[in-house]
């Protein structure tokens, strides 16, 4: 091994390559080294905790009671050596989470990666449907995630938050890609599951069949566990399938992957409720070794405003969705106001208008800028004819007799109040008003329904009323019970809840198999690398995000069809190949200081490499000044940054961008390859107070040299003595 | 201090929360974006989804975060 490898990589480089080739033939020595792998990676990525190097050690102890063929004597000895000489810089990989050789760091994820709540590997998966592989996308996507169509229309995608393009011009649309990336893999019948580890003997019980649930219950099945799932409504899908409407997000997409899911094996029973139908001692009973809360968070939270309890038409927004999604085709009135300023309430005033509503009317307590539904929803609301009516904070819900005849409101201001710069809404003294209407919906939030888990007395609930966690393992105060979604965060989004149903699934079998818990939860792990996909200069910078095809407004104001249409196929390929492959150049700037700070060439426009101050990248300026030197991808560790000679042409590629091409120039005396006209130029100027500029020949160092000596000798022949 | 999706944030201290785990420990200094903010009723109280550089997407009490400006992204 070399000095400056890490050990740390170098035993799992090692151990992935004897696991994936599969030259490891005992059952036992492929599991214990699997183990240790597992182990090792944590330790490179700064995961482990105390309980790492001890459980290789125990792993190690077992490994020596095997009676090994010749590959595993190999892999064990190769272990032992590493895990002896080299403790030390275990040890310090645990205790700094640093890696001194930085090699560890190279594996590092593309920030759009890390902002996946579920870990997906976005850069390999957009390569693949760049290169119009699409169900090899969706099988890289679902190691992280089971249910990549679903989250290809709903996700919140923090990944486009975080996307690095989005420091140039506008982030790439990863969600809608994702989405036609399924769609056309179940058309193409090429959606498959992967192969599931066989039975273990070991059963698990995960409660709620919702996105949280679904995830834990995938995984689990793949590694070989029994898994049967307690859902109380008729379907799965939980707030997929009663919170979302369906104009966002079509039945059938959830019924495909939750069908993918049960054909692992995966039992769900419906209709059955925790706590009553089927209780945690009959469970505990059939031996089930470790359970899962996946609850969500059902309950609405009240307005606490007067009439709220006096009229029949004061519903809550998630029971009016639920409703709605169980077949329910009423509207709940002809003028309908929708209190609140969330996600819920857009969905609930757009389902609104679609049963009927003639009127349906937002009232939200802040301004249209500190509205937290997603900016899209709020404006395709708009389109559709909904009403906003902001600074407006709800006091009284009138009505005579049963009928409500208007919501009374007061006008607000918002005001920082004392001690934080946080501003609130205040009501504005004799500014009030009512809006006609005959149906009220609250959606002002809703919170953890904790009944049914009484037989959980041990697991602690936060102040919050949500359960308590430990978000590293996902495991709860009572030992064997997991918790995540909604029932932990609070109301959050889709793939949070797939996140944690994964880490849970992850923190079960762990437990199961007496393996210590990681320190803090996992970062991502980094699928494939894919090649990167060349192209110019100008073609890169000139592509951009499409706008998405939409439905008729008329008929989204009167159906539940799907409301954005998707893209066509070139429109994603495109796309696709916006992506700058952060997962290969990891934006440390060396390449901009090397040509800017050591070669005085300033050639590199990438600003956008700076988080925290963004500047202008133009990728197109690279070759007004960069001279095909090659400084900059001597200097690249990831091999982001390469020169390449082909064609007669030496060109810098920045992850497959062609930031330059320049004519390779040969020696005229003995046909040896010279640099660029640019660089010989560049050079020339360097050295012009050391060596007379020739502009005569184009010749390499050697025939310069020659020449000169011959010029010598004829002018100046050395004398014998 | 008001967090709003795509503020771009710098997690400044421990928060005396009970939701503060010993790891997040790791993250003082980090800066990162919001990726959902109080989504349903505005409350400084909640727990806000924050994706930190190099450190992952967490969700964290709003009393260790700073904003640092309100746009990601934006070249200047």
């Amino acid at each position: 091994m070399a000095q400056n490898t890490c050990p740390v990589q170098s035993t799992l480089q090692y151990l992935s390559e004897r696991i994936d080739s599969r030259v490891l033939t005992d059952p036992k020595v492929r599991r214990i080294c699997d183990s240790i792998r597992m182990l090792v990676e944590e330790i490179s990525l700064g995961e482990a905790g105390d309980g790492h190097m001890p459980a290789i050690d125990e792993l190690m102890a077992e490994f020596e009671t095997r009676r090994p063929d010749d590959t595993a004597v190999q892999t064990r000895e190769f272990l032992n050596r590493m895990l002896t000489d080299h403790r030390e810089m275990f040890v310090s990989h645990i205790e700094s989470r640093n890696c001194p050789t930085h090699d560890c760091g190279v594996i590092a994820p593309s920030p759009c990666q890390m902002a996946c709540p579920a870990g997906i590997d976005v850069p390999t998966y957009l390569a693949l449907i760049a290169e119009g592989k699409d169900a090899e996308a969706i099988a890289v996507i679902r190691e992280d995630n089971p249910l990549p169509w679903v989250c290809g229309l709903v996700c919140t995608r923090p990944c486009e938050m975080m996307c690095v393009r989005g420091r140039i011009d506008t982030p790439i649309s990863i969600k809608f890609l994702k989405a036609f990336a399924a769609e056309r893999a179940l058309s193409d019948r090429r959606y498959k599951n992967p192969e599931p580890a066989p039975p273990n003997g070991k059963k698990v019980c995960v409660v709620g069949a919702g996105p949280g649930g679904l995830s834990c219950a995938y995984y689990l099945a793949l590694m070989g566990y029994a898994v049967k799932v307690i859902e109380s409504l008729p379907f799965a899908g939980g707030m997929l399938m009663v919170g979302i409407p369906r104009y966002r997000l079509p039945r059938e997409v959830i019924d495909r992957e939750v069908a993918m899911i049960e054909d692992l094996g995966v039992t769900i029973l419906f209709n059955t409720r925790f706590g009553t139908d089927v209780t945690y001692e009959q469970m505990t009973a059939q031996g089930t070794d470790a359970f899962f809360l996946a609850i969500g968070a059902h309950k609405a939270w009240d307005m606490g405003i007067k009439g709220e309890t006096d009229f029949p038409r004061v519903i809550e927004a998630i029971a009016f969705l639920k409703n709605v999604a169980l077949g329910d085709r009423h509207a709940p009135g002809k003028r309908v106001v929708i209190i609140g300023g969330g996600n819920v309430a857009i969905d609930a005033a757009r389902t609104s208008l679609r049963l009927g509503a003639e009127k349906v009317t937002i009232a939200y307590r802040r301004s249209r800028e500190q509205m937290p539904a997603d900016i899209e929803e709020v404006e395709q609301a708009e389109e559709e004819g909904i009403e906003f009516a902001f600074l407006t904070i709800p006091t009284e819900i009138r009505g005579e007799g049963d009928v409500i005849t208007g919501l009374a409101c007061n006008k607000a201001e918002l005001i920082a109040k004392k001690g934080t710069d946080r501003l609130a809404p205040v009501p504005i003294l004799g500014k009030d008003f009512v809006i006609p209407a005959d149906a009220v919906i609250s959606a002002i939030g809703q919170y953890v329904d904790d009944s049914g888990m009484t037989a959980f007395d041990k697991i602690r609930w936060t102040r919050r009323g949500t359960i308590e966690v430990n978000h590293a393992s996902m495991e709860t105060s009572m030992p064997g019970v997991f918790a995540a979604g909604d029932a932990v965060s609070g109301p959050a989004t889709v793939i949070e809840a797939i996140g944690g149903g994964k880490r849970a699934a992850d923190a079960i079998h762990r437990h199961l198999n007496h393996i210590p818990q990681p320190r803090m939860p996992k970062i991502p792990v980094r699928r494939h690398k894919r090649p990167m996909i060349e192209m110019t200069a100008s073609e890169k910078m000139r592509l951009t995000r499409p706008s998405m095809s939409m439905l008729n407004v008329d008929r989204r104001r009167t159906t539940f069809q799907q409301v954005e249409l998707g893209y066509d196929e070139d429109v994603v390929r495109k796309e696709a190949k916006r992506c700058l492959r952060c997962d290969v150049c990891r934006r440390c700037g060396k390449c901009v200081e090397v040509c800017r700070d050591k070669m005085g060439i300033d050639a590199l426009h990438l600003g956008y490499l700076d988080f925290d101050h963004p500047v202008k990248t133009d990728f197109r300026l690279t070759s007004e000044k960069c001279i095909t030197c090659g400084a900059c991808a001597a200097n690249c560790e990831n091999n982001a940054m390469v020169i390449e000679e082909r064609d007669g042409k030496r060109m810098l590629k920045l992850c497959g961008t062609i930031l330059n091409e320049q004519d390779i120039q040969h020696c005229e005396a003995c046909g040896a390859k010279l640099p660029s006209a640019q660089y010989m130029a560049f050079i020339s100027d360097k050295t012009a107070d050391v060596t007379k500029k020739s502009d005569q020949r184009l010749l390499c160092n050697n025939c310069q040299r020659k020449q000169s000596a011959r010029i010598h000798v004829s002018t100046r022949p050395v004398k014998n003595k | 201090m008001e967090f709003r999706r795509g503020s771009r944030v710098e997690v400044f201290q421990a928060s005396s929360d009970e939701a503060w785990e010993p790891y997040m420990n790791d993250f003082i200094g980090a800066h990162g974006v919001v990726t959902d903010p109080d989504t349903s009723i505005n409350d400084p109280d909640d727990l806000i989804e924050v994706s930190l550089q190099g450190k992952g997407t967490h969700r964290l009490p709003q009393d260790c975060m700073r904003v640092l400006d309100d746009r990601q992204g934006e070249p200047s």
